[in-house]
């Protein structure tokens, strides 16, 4: 047993020692063209860069961010509306995202050094806050279509504990579907080679000798079969083109009425409109083209090359579609007059905070609301234009 | 309020939280990944090349299944569904079931 323990490759001096049956030494005619298993280089390469560098600057601005719109909504603005529920839901998804990537990035880096719990709560958490992320925006959308298209049955449908029970729900369905997630990573080391010595004797090898990686692991080839296509179809389907087909039937009727109506602010509007469409679509199309083609594709022969390129691209849009978490924010939140308003007061207050030992508190917060209702009152006009928003 | 700044504090730990485990992972080289087999060789291998074989299945992380051969020129994929594959297999088996057979019994 010592033996088979020890020498694990089966090398050409054990069958010197051994057998010499086919020690021939017959230089092999090159009648075959040989395939060596792939490594994807370019892919490891480029990851080493955009794993550290990019990611990090995702964090910290997705960070910045949505701490901004969570801390607003916490300490000045109260949840009045079902927009505010939803921002703020969109806020904590993309917060819970943008904290687990650099723990995802460390862990990569350093052979899952924080075990397997951290492995199955991080992608699973990964998944659970991509679905929440994107189906939130979808009730975003509806949200807006509501008031805007459905006005007159806008009070009915848009009351407070309705918009929790729907949030309710999008983060039940997330986590449904990140079932799967939980329960089939798992941290393994890639030694897919076994080698068997004896046929009731399996011995797993560790010929290439490699890092732990969390990844799917199967019991059986056909549940790997089953769960590798069916994890990223649901979430090309649901993660992408659902929210994707509500956002497009929303906002074009939302664009329509807009445009009928009267009111000066509507460019605005159906500016903003635009732009969280088109970020939508730029972000997160690429990705998810390019994880269709690689899920199609992924248990047909492909060369090393070809295969390699396929993941760097797989790589690069994914970060592209990482950064929608840190323009949501923007996009959604400080796009509204009040928003910016509460923000501002955020802003000052902090500074507040850093002149504490300096200057009586009391007399900047009366300055910084003075300063808020004048704002208002200029904008006051676009009070009817923001029911749309913010 | 308190509460403001309070959350700017937090906020600053975060980010320089990241900016820390960011420069740690800087310093940590990647060790190279386990490869797959993403396509089969073509042509059959001669048997006196091959010095053991290895399984891939599709369970981990590989696409597709494959015995990799490998021979004094390095590893070879092969389709698992070919004849002289399973051959080769059983021939290397048997070789393998003897080789541990003496083993065990020099060792007794």
């Amino acid at each position: 047993m010592n033996y088979s323990q020890d020498n694990l490759m089966f090398t050409q001096s054990e069958y010197n020692s051994n057998t010499d049956d086919y020690n021939n030494s017959v230089t092999p005619t090159p009648d075959y063209d040989v395939s060596a298993p792939c490594y994807h280089q370019k892919n490891q390469s480029l990851g080493e860069v955009i794993g550290p560098y990019v990611h990090s600057i995702i964090c910290i601005l997705g960070l910045v961010g949505n701490s901004l719109v969570i801390v607003t909504y916490a300490f000045y603005k109260r949840t009045k509306s079902m927009t505010d529920v939803y921002l703020l839901n969109v806020a904590i998804a993309d917060l819970l995202f943008v904290i687990s990537l650099p723990l995802i990035v460390y862990n990569e880096l350093t052979s899952w050094s924080m075990g397997l719990v951290a492995c199955k709560l991080l992608r699973g958490s990964y998944s659970v806050n991509l679905y929440s992320g994107m189906l939130l925006l979808a009730c975003i959308s509806t949200d807006r279509y509501i008031a805007i298209v459905q006005a007159r049955r806008s009070f009915r449908l848009r009351s407070l504990p309705y918009s929790r029970l729907i949030c309710a729900i999008v983060w039940a369905t997330a986590l449904l579907l990140s079932v799967p997630t939980f329960y089939f990573y798992s941290l393994y080391e890639p030694s897919h080679s076994e080698f068997f010595f004896d046929q009731d004797y399996e011995q797993e090898t560790t010929y290439n000798t490699s890092e732990y990686v969390c990844e799917f692991l199967f019991s059986d080839n056909n549940t790997a079969w089953t769960i590798k296509v069916a994890v990223p179809s649901t979430q090309i389907a649901v993660g992408f083109f659902l929210p994707l087909l509500i956002m497009v039937f929303c906002y074009t009727a939302v664009i329509v009425t807009l445009l009928r109506a009267k009111n000066f602010q509507r460019h605005k509007a159906v500016r903003v409109v635009f732009a969280v469409v088109a970020v939508f679509i730029v972000c997160h199309l690429p990705y998810n083209l390019t994880l269709l083609y690689d899920t199609a594709y992924m248990f047909e022969q492909q060369l090393c090359e070809e295969s390699d390129t396929l993941q760097v691209v797989k790589t690069v849009t994914q970060t592209i579609a990482y950064l929608h978490c840190c323009l949501n924010p923007v996009l959604y939140a400080f796009v509204g007059v009040k928003f910016r308003n509460h923000f501002r007061r955020i802003v000052q207050d902090l500074w507040c905070l850093g002149k504490k030992y300096i200057a009586p508190r009391r007399f900047s917060r009366v300055t910084s609301e003075m300063y808020v209702s004048t704002r208002r009152s200029v904008d006051g006009s676009s009070d009817n234009g923001s029911s749309f928003t913010m | 309020g308190k509460g403001g700044g309070f959350s700017g504090v937090i906020l600053l730990v975060w980010a320089d939280f990241c900016l820390f485990r960011v420069e740690i992972s800087c310093l940590r080289n990647i060790k190279a990944r386990g490869g797959c087999c993403l396509s089969y060789s073509k042509g059959k291998i001669p048997f006196s090349a091959i010095k053991g074989y290895s399984v891939q299945t599709v369970t981990g992380i590989c696409p597709i299944s494959a015995i990799i051969f490998h021979t004094r020129r390095g590893p070879a994929c092969t389709n698992p569904g070919l004849d002289w594959v399973m051959t080769y297999v059983n021939r290397l088996r048997n070789k393998a079931q003897k080789v541990h057979r003496e083993t065990s019994q020099a060792h007794k």
